[in-house]
């Protein structure tokens, strides 16, 4: 079971194997959670909502057509669950500024990142960098901010992301340039 | 005329994702243009501290995310379940115990058919209209009958029998003129 692919996983899932369904949350748990994170900016917002996902996922699996690839279908699934979520809660947000790394307790927010081989000057500051990044983030348009995210979380081309998000690959660029730039500006103005 | 800068470009080009032809077009703007390298390693670096981002992720409990979302899963399963079960059940009440849509269609049509047939009844029943002669005799005869009922009080009085002659010329008698007979009795 495990070394089927996505595509026969999700037909399995279909015709509702629950060991299919299994293998599958355990294969894309992380990667689907941790990109809710990074896009909701709330871990007890991106565990529910990944978990619909999954949900969705089991719900319409005999959907899938495999015309593209299942990771792009199931993330195009997630992305707009995030995006709904963010509408909804948007008057709440206001309120409650996106929380850090660590959640909502600010002591736990300073996650260190792994070292690298960089030296500790510009390891130091990619991590003021990284830690500046995430306030800019919540400030983009959740379009540019699954658009940035898909491509340096997943690793998704432009075109994948249009897929995503349901526009051109020329729209989906756009979203990664403006998304970008607003980054920039962000963090310069910081 | 204003340069035409690949700016939507520069992030797929630094990943690679353009074509030949793309590739070799927006390197040699980049080669004579200062602002859109500066643009092209700005975006680089950042695109770095994104792919970081994600790691500052902590990953929670895996064991109870999954039992977690069987238990959501379940709920949502009995749920429609029950919506299923409740929608079959209230087609069931709907139906007719033996003979189902097609008879209480059937009954209706009878009832209606029924409907049509008793007013035909009634209509052929009733008597006809009047037509204008008929109403202007009517009216002769209603006003002879209000001669003999402006003497009822003397007719309630007599012996049928033993004063006919008075009843066959009650007509002749004006209202209230009483026969001595008919008072004393």
């Amino acid at each position: 079971m495990v070394e089927l692919s996505d595509e026969e996983l999700c037909k399995r899932i279909a015709a509702r194997d629950a060991d299919a369904f299994e293998v599958m949350v355990e294969r894309h748990q992380g990667r689907a959670y941790r990109l809710a994170s990074s896009i909701l900016g709330n871990e007890a917002d991106a565990r529910d909502v990944s978990q619909d996902a999954f949900i969705r996922l089991y719900e319409s699996a005999g959907r899938f057509d495999g015309r593209s690839r299942f990771s792009t279908w199931f993330y195009r699934i997630l992305v707009n669950l995030c995006i709904d979520h963010q509408r909804k809660n948007r008057w709440w947000r206001r309120l409650a500024p996106l929380a850090g790394p660590g959640g909502d307790d600010p002591d736990e927010r300073a996650v260190d990142p792994p070292s690298n081989a960089a030296g500790p000057e510009a390891e130091a500051m990619l991590t003021q960098s990284i830690r500046r990044l995430r306030p800019a983030l919540a400030k983009l348009s959740p379009q540019q901010r699954a658009a940035v995210l898909l491509q340096t979380q997943e690793g998704f081309s432009s075109r994948e992301i249009g897929e995503v998000l349901k526009c051109s690959e020329n729209t989906a660029r756009v979203h990664l340039h403006r998304g970008i730039a607003q980054l920039r500006k962000l963090l310069q103005n910081d | 005329m204003a340069e035409n800068h690949p700016e939507t470009e520069l992030i797929p080009y630094l990943r690679g994702e353009l074509s030949a032809d793309e590739r070799a077009r927006v390197g040699a703007h980049l080669e004579g243009c200062a602002q859109c390298r500066a643009s092209a390693d700005a975006s680089s670096a950042i695109l770095t501290s994104l792919a970081r981002v994600v790691d500052e992720v902590r990953d929670p409990d895996w064991t109870a995310y999954r039992a977690e979302l069987t238990r959501k899963l379940r709920a949502r399963q009995a749920g429609s379940a029950t919506l299923r079960g409740r929608w079959r059940s209230r087609r069931a009440d709907l139906r007719l115990p033996v003979f189902g849509w097609p008879s209480m269609a059937l009954g209706t049509a009878a009832v209606a058919v029924l409907a049509i047939a008793l007013m035909f009844h009634r209509g052929a029943g009733m008597p006809p209209v009047p037509g204008v002669d008929q109403l202007e005799l009517q009216q002769e005869l209603g006003s002879a009958d209000v001669g003999l009922l402006a003497n009822y009080h003397v007719v309630e009085h007599l012996d049928l029998l033993e004063n006919y002659d008075v009843i066959e010329h009650l007509d002749e008698l004006g209202p209230g003129n009483r026969p001595n007979n008919a008072t004393a009795s």
